[in-house]
């Protein structure tokens, strides 16, 4: 046998798991656990195989039977799903199973000697503590976030809505590329809004990232001056929008900006302005609309934002000039530069180069930023398109798919929005992997 | 001449910053004096946030008239069962991939640098499908175990990173002692990265107070309702009747998380910049 040890095992191996460990290489253990793994697999084949044909049928309706009987498309979905990924990484461990059997069988060959069970043991022992204790966190990745982002994707290819569409009462089919060609076709109402809510979503995504970066880091070069007393005073009232939970300040903000009795309307009433305004034919009645009027809505969702996150720049940036060396602004002193060329050379590329990908995650933050509208509008308010489409006009992509999903239970349209979201945050998620250290050191 | 400009430009600095104060602290000065003034809604509310006759009525009626210490109750239980399982799963994890080589290491480590960057939010169809076929839909478990795995990728990277730092050679020594592992593990790692440990603590703390989405999905029933849902549907709907009431539910959040921000700010600030900046 030891002569071609390295060609019989993994023959073997491949037939039947377990099978070269067993009879070529005589690695008794080894081989028994292998082969209960595949005997373990082949028992529970059928229900795998009948999970993956409910993946690709999603079950038939059956009006006939008690609704507690129909088939749940949803479910034979996620079972197909999670079938699949059994499936996958059973055909890895036969993969590494055949692997094994030819790197035994090599060194069979070459040296006569054969793994002991003890040093298999013993080798077990310490890779399994690593796995076992990974365990729970992976089980809880792949399951509520992997599965999760998966499933999310595939929802976009069926009809799974409201109101014929739900299980358990009705079941579910793939449609194809159907709901992206509804969502994309010119001159439909979905279109219309989704091409309104995607242009809406960068322009917001874009105006709140360089309105808190650059709004922080004025305050920041302001606060730095060294002749301001009190600037720890002022940073720290600063810092306030920022340790209060955003929720509750949007709630707060939604109210101030309430256009008949908030206070903003009530000051420029008692100013004379509402009236002026009302004379000059800007306004038509006593209320200003800061939020009822769509252009006003967007310019204060904006402001409003502001107020909320300049004090992360401005932290971010406080924290980046106190740790910048002393020794540059010297030598430049000494090589007679002044106040405003040393900020303008040294100090602001400095802070742009260390800020540049805090602003670029922050561009992707505000992508996906759902309380910064929704608490404050709701999306509203709503005009034509908001009839069929539900996509009021300062809705983003992410508060949209949460109506979508939520209040109407349209989940396929719904998730060709969160597919969209996926493609936009990817290209984020690359750059932030290709930044880190372990990356760029070439660790990983 | 050069001094008057001087003088002129401490003024418009000063002025600057005084009516930038002003405007940060009116919202947050409004809604505490909304929280005292009497009467109900936002339409007879003074302009200024100072009540002439302050009083606690809102409290009251928070306490005895809506479910605020249901909800308040059930978001701090979320919040102590969250910080639990994060701290036992993330330490864990984070131990094995600071201190084990194993294969898949590398593979692993590089999707959960990607998959960090996904919001739990975009899945949630499918995480309400996922709930429902365990049986977990309308469960606190089920909300906790979406919070946590969600942050499980950015959490073992930030808590390795900072156990990478921790000298191998301390606990190499405890080994030739004969400490095992778990000892290695329990004994000198955790007690020398408690700082770490404790932002971790925190902020699994407090981020499921104001989140929205994930307990609107997942916990349908009144009884299982959180503070930030509570708290929306508080004043929408009929927005400017219940504005005082929601003021003294906020305030009552908003007070212990100001506390801990202040307490913390110093490390929080160095541990945002050191994830933001280096990882």
């Amino acid at each position: 046998m030891r002569r071609n040890a390295s060609v019989y095992a993994p023959a073997a191996s491949a037939l039947f798991m377990g099978l070269g460990q067993i009879v070529v290489l005589r690695q008794y253990l080894k081989g028994a656990l292998l082969a209960v793994l595949e005997i373990v697999f082949l028992l529970n084949a059928e229900t795998l195989f009948k999970a993956v044909r409910g993946l690709i049928t999603l079950g038939d309706p059956r009006p006939d039977l008690p609704v507690r009987l129909r088939d749940n498309s949803t479910f034979m979905m996620l079972d197909g799903l999670i079938a699949v990924v059994v499936m996958i990484f059973f055909i890895i461990f036969y993969t590494v199973n055949i692997a094994d059997a030819r790197k035994q069988g090599r060194l069979y060959e070459r040296t006569g000697e054969i793994q002991t069970t003890r040093q298999f043991l013993k080798s077990l022992g310490e890779k399994a503590f690593a796995y076992v204790g990974l365990s729970p966190a992976v089980a809880m990745i792949s399951f509520f976030v992997v599965i999760p982002l998966v499933y999310a994707a595939l929802l976009a290819f069926t009809n799974f809505s409201a109101p014929s569409h739900l299980p358990p009462n009705n079941t579910v089919d793939w449609v194809g590329l159907e709901t992206f060609r509804e969502m994309a076709s010119l001159g439909g109402q979905f279109s219309k809004a989704f091409l309104r809510t995607s242009i809406w979503t960068f322009q917001w995504a874009l105006l709140c990232t360089l309105t808190t970066y650059f709004g922080g880091l004025f305050i920041a070069l302001a606060l730095n001056e060294k002749k301001i007393r009190i600037a720890r005073v002022f940073r720290t009232v600063f810092i306030l929008p920022y340790a209060v939970p955003g929720a509750v300040m949007l709630f707060v903000w939604a109210n101030i900006l309430n256009g008949q009795f908030g206070p903003l309307t009530k000051i420029l009433r008692a100013l004379g302005a509402v009236e002026w305004l009302k004379n000059m034919g800007v306004l038509q009645s006593d209320a200003i609309p800061w939020l009822s009027d769509p252009t006003m809505a967007r310019i204060m969702l904006i402001l409003v934002n502001l107020w909320l996150g300049f004090p992360y720049f401005m932290m971010m940036m406080t924290g980046i000039m106190t740790s910048m060396p002393e020794d540059i602004f010297e030598a430049a002193t000494i090589d007679g530069a002044d106040k405003f060329q040393k900020f303008r050379y040294i100090t602001l590329p400095l802070l742009l180069y260390q800020t540049l990908p805090l602003m670029i995650l922050s561009f992707s933050y505000n992508m996906n930023n759902f309380g910064g509208v929704y608490f404050l509008t709701q999306g509203n308010p709503s005009d034509n398109l908001t009839t069929g489409t539900f996509a009021g006009s300062t809705d983003t992509l992410m508060t949209w798919m949460y109506k979508l999903a939520y209040d109407t239970r349209i989940y396929n349209k719904a998730s060709v929005i969160a597919i969209c979201m996926f493609v936009v945050i990817a290209p984020f998620a690359i750059y932030n992997f290709a930044r880190t250290k372990s990356f760029r050191e070439g660790e990983l | 001449m050069r001094k008057v400009l001087n003088i002129l430009n401490y003024v418009i600095t000063y002025t600057f910053l005084v009516v930038l104060s002003v405007m940060v602290l009116y919202p947050i000065a409004f809604a505490i004096g909304g929280a005292f003034s009497p009467g109900k809604s936002l339409a007879n509310l003074s302009v200024l946030p100072f009540p002439a006759n302050p009083t606690l009525d809102h409290f009251d009626d928070l306490f005895n008239r809506t479910n605020y210490i249901l909800w308040y109750r059930n978001t701090f239980t979320i919040a102590v069962a969250n910080t639990v399982v994060v701290l036992i799963v993330t330490l864990i994890s984070a131990y094995i991939f600071s201190r084990f080589r194993f294969k898949l290491k590398k593979p692993m480590l590089m999707s959960f640098l990607i998959l960090q960057m996904f919001p739990s939010v975009v899945g949630v169809i499918a995480i309400y499908v996922i709930l429902n076929r365990l049986a977990l839909s309308d469960t606190y478990l089920g909300l906790i175990l979406v919070y946590s795995a969600g942050a499980l990728p950015y959490n073992i990277w930030l808590i390795k990173g900072y156990f990478d730092t921790f000298p191998r050679s301390v606990d190499e020594a405890a080994r030739v002692d004969g400490a095992g592992n778990l000892t290695v593990f329990v004994r000198i790692v955790i007690p020398n990265t408690l700082p770490i440990i404790a932002f971790l603590g925190i902020t699994s703390f407090m981020a499921p107070w104001m989140d929205f989405i994930l307990p609107r999905f997942i916990l349908r029933s009144d009884s299982k309702k959180t503070l930030a849902v509570g708290l929306f549907e508080m004043i929408t709907g009929r927005s400017n009747d219940n504005f005082t009431m929601f003021a003294a539910g906020a305030l009552l959040v908003a007070v212990p998380f100001v506390i801990l921000f202040i307490i913390n700010q110093k490390y929080l600030v160095k541990v945002m910049a050191a994830g933001a900046l280096k990882e």
